[in-house]
């Protein structure tokens, strides 16, 4: 029997996360479900790379004074992972701003947010 | 053997400047004059630096490299541990920035005469853009490759929607929806690699792989290779995505996609090469990207003969030239990478001179559609002579540069076993020649049909082209014809990395 | 050993699978600007119990006040509901 432990299950929702960002990107037809869709993208992928680093029953990886640190190396936490994710979030930040900013401008030019009227390619 | 390796003084400055600049143009903005003078000297400084620095590495540690079998040096040797992010500067790295600030301080002299609104953001957007293609031809770790790769993505949204058509709006918010997801994946990918090797730097990468037993892993490292090849796909505008990125190109001002194109060019190399060195012996690696590559060829010059616009003929064009450089890195032999490279330079040269031809052709008030404009070698001749000169080149024709990097394909395809490579490659060629002949004889050479009153008035809608404009074409034709007549300028340059990346994968 | 952050943690993992379906589900464009500012909440509490307190700040920070921030503001100036 696998035993369910928080790491696994971290690993399943990050999963489950990225398809239904994945599916809602490409699938849904309005613009701004299809950020909402790119917010939960990231967040899937920021599970992903935290929960890799776990460690059962350890510590946070940030030395206290008093506390000896001959041990800190076993008991820890990997500490990789969330610096990767804390420039992912300045990255979907940054993103998410730029894709509302042009989502305005076309929806002021053509007056609907419907992905398959907007983003209809013209005749060149 | 142990004398102490400090960080090279040059490797910053490349990468701050620009930033400076765009931060400090920023702050500038209506003062049109204060503009011009900071942003021009800025890119001569950055010209300067790119010719006169030594090569050398820069860590961000500081720490000594652990030697394998114990002990530790400051001297990079071959068989040490790095131990850090870092990034080197070498004879590839020199000879390609050297281009693109040449072609940096080109962009800038003619948008600062021509932009009128928004000029402070806009000259910021075009250095930060320089910004991240330098970082990225410069990088040894994965933790670099994908912050520079996110940095370029939403600069490119940003130039293009500066246009202020609508089709630019769109083509930047398809581009950035799928620049998540290649972003995304990009992150997956160097997770995947930290955990199955266990350090981010590349060198350390290659050697821990081949030094311990990952017999189970190597779907693992598929699943690595499939992201790292989707987030190349995403730079370059390969084959399944070759419309998003064409219409990058096409929707935006053109001296806008010379840098554009430049980036997506360095980002090709520089993603490829790494590409090589992690995954290359692992099977059916290559064969894939040559399937790409040779793909992306054959699509884009078929839709670029379709165009009738000389501006998205251009940009049909950009994308399948993309397919002849990742050709030449997907061979994986010394030749192959070698001309891979050579025709990135020279790629970016020829189509700067097209690109510039086109601008100057929207400064007399038509467009560039070739319904609506003709006979303008009357109005401008020098202009059909650099066009000219542009495409003879683009098409590989023998004393242009061109033909001195496609020689060096065919016969690196030809040596590999592959002569349908070779025969792909020659019909690109051709079909080059005749989709820009097609457009330069309507445009240039065609005799103007329209009554002498349209004419008149067509004239009092131009606004007059910038002599730097002029400077700039006879200074690209003066290298095209240079780099034609003598390969070695630039070959020597490249030997070196292409050596390295097949014997040494573990060196920079 | 069952003690209660063992337990809100497994509650919170179901919580932001429901809430990223229910998210996209809905009509109603502000209701799914507050659902995904829900979401976050959750995701920041299991970037706690994952021991990288830091990643909790920062995600209960960005994603329930400036994400769903921007997202709202685009509402107001385009349009609520979803169009059929």
């Amino acid at each position: 029997m696998i035993e369910l432990t928080l790491q696994l299950l971290s690993f399943i929702a990050a999963g489950l996360l990225v398809v239904i960002g994945l599916g809602g990107m490409l699938f849904l037809d309005n613009l701004i479900k299809k950020i909402i869709a790119f917010t939960l993208l990231s967040d899937g992928v920021n599970l992903a790379l935290v929960s890799l680093g776990y460690v059962e029953g350890g510590i946070v990886p940030i030395l206290e004074p008093g506390s000896s640190y001959l041990n800190f190396p076993n008991e820890a936490a990997l500490i990789f992972g969330p610096g990767i994710v804390l420039t992912n979030i300045v990255i979907g930040v940054s993103t998410t701003a730029i894709l509302i900013a042009l989502t305005m401008v076309l929806y002021r030019r053509y007056g609907t947010l419907k992905a398959s009227k907007v983003l209809k390619g013209e005749r060149k | 053997m142990t004398e102490t390796v400090t960080n090279l003084w040059s490797i910053p400055l490349l990468l701050i400047i620009p930033i400076l600049t765009a931060i400090v143009v920023n702050f500038l903005y209506g003062k049109v004059k204060a503009i011009r003078v900071v942003a021009i000297l800025s890119s001569l400084a950055l010209f300067a630096i790119a010719v006169i620095s030594p090569y050398g590495y820069h860590w961000f540690t500081g720490q000594p490299a652990v030697l394998l079998n114990g002990g530790y040096t400051y001297s990079v040797q071959i068989f040490a541990w790095r131990l850090s992010l870092e990034l080197y500067f070498g004879y590839m790295q020199q000879i390609m920035i050297a281009v693109m600030s040449l072609l940096l301080i080109f962009v800038v002299a003619i948008s600062t005469k021509v932009m009128s609104k928004n000029m402070g953001t806009y000259i910021g957007l075009i250095f930060l853009i320089y910004m991240s293609s330098a970082a990225i031809i410069m990088v040894n770790d994965f933790y670099h490759l994908w912050i520079a790769v996110e940095i370029g993505s939403l600069l490119v949204a940003g130039l293009v929607a500066a246009s202020g058509e609508s089709i630019s709006q769109k083509a930047a918010l398809k581009y950035t929806f799928f620049s998540a997801i290649s972003g995304a994946g990009l992150a997956i990918a160097l997770a995947l690699i930290l955990g199955i090797t266990g350090y981010p730097n590349v060198s350390d990468a290659i050697v821990s792989m081949h030094i311990n037993n990952i017999q189970g892993m190597q779907g693992i490292l598929y699943v690595a290779f499939g992201f790292l090849v989707l987030s190349w796909i995403y730079a370059g505008g390969l084959a399944p995505i070759h419309p998003l990125k064409s219409d990058v190109y096409g929707a935006s001002f053109p001296h806008a996609t010379v840098m554009l194109q430049t980036q997506s060019k360095l980002m090709l190399v520089a993603i490829g090469l790494i590409i090589l060195r992690v995954f290359g012996t692992l099977p059916f690696a290559k064969e894939v990207m040559l399937g790409i590559s040779v793909i992306t060829m054959m699509v884009g010059v078929v839709m670029a003969l379709l165009q009738t616009d000389f501006r998205w003929t251009l940009a049909y064009l950009i994308i399948s030239h993309s397919g002849l450089v990742t050709v030449g890195i997907s061979l994986g032999t010394i030749s192959g990478i070698i001309g891979g490279m050579f025709q990135a330079i020279n790629d970016v040269l020829y189509m700067s001179i097209l690109l510039l031809c086109c601008e100057a052709i929207y400064y007399y008030g038509k467009g560039t559609s070739i319904k609506s404009v003709s006979g303008m070698a009357k109005k401008a001749p020098w202009l059909a002579f650099a066009a000219v000169v542009g495409a003879f080149a683009a098409s590989g024709i023998p004393p242009f540069n061109g033909f001195q990097s496609e020689i060096i394909l065919i016969q690196a395809s030809l040596a590999s076993g592959l002569p349908e490579v070779a025969v792909v490659i020659l019909m690109v060629s051709v079909t080059t020649f005749i989709a820009l002949f097609k457009s330069i004889y309507c445009i240039f050479l065609k005799a103007d049909s329209t009554p002498e009153t349209e004419q008149a008035q067509s004239r009092q809608g131009s606004i007059p082209v910038p002599k730097v404009l002029y400077l700039s074409l006879g200074v690209l034709i003066v290298l095209v014809v240079l780099i034609g007549v003598y390969p070695q300028l630039a070959t020597d340059f490249l030997n070196d990395a292409a050596i390295k990346v097949v014997s040494m994968p573990w060196v920079p | 050993m069952i003690d209660a952050f063992m337990v809100i943690s497994y509650v919170m993992v179901v919580g932001i699978t429901v809430g990223a379906v229910a998210a996209l589900l809905q009509k109603d464009l502000l209701r799914a600007a507050f659902i995904t500012g829900a979401e976050s909440v959750a995701l920041a509490f299991l970037f706690h119990a994952l021991l990288a307190p830091d990643l909790g700040l920062t995600q209960a920070i960005v994603g329930t006040v400036l994400l769903p921030g921007i997202i709202i503001i685009a509402i107001f100036k385009t349009r609520r509901h979803e169009e059929e």
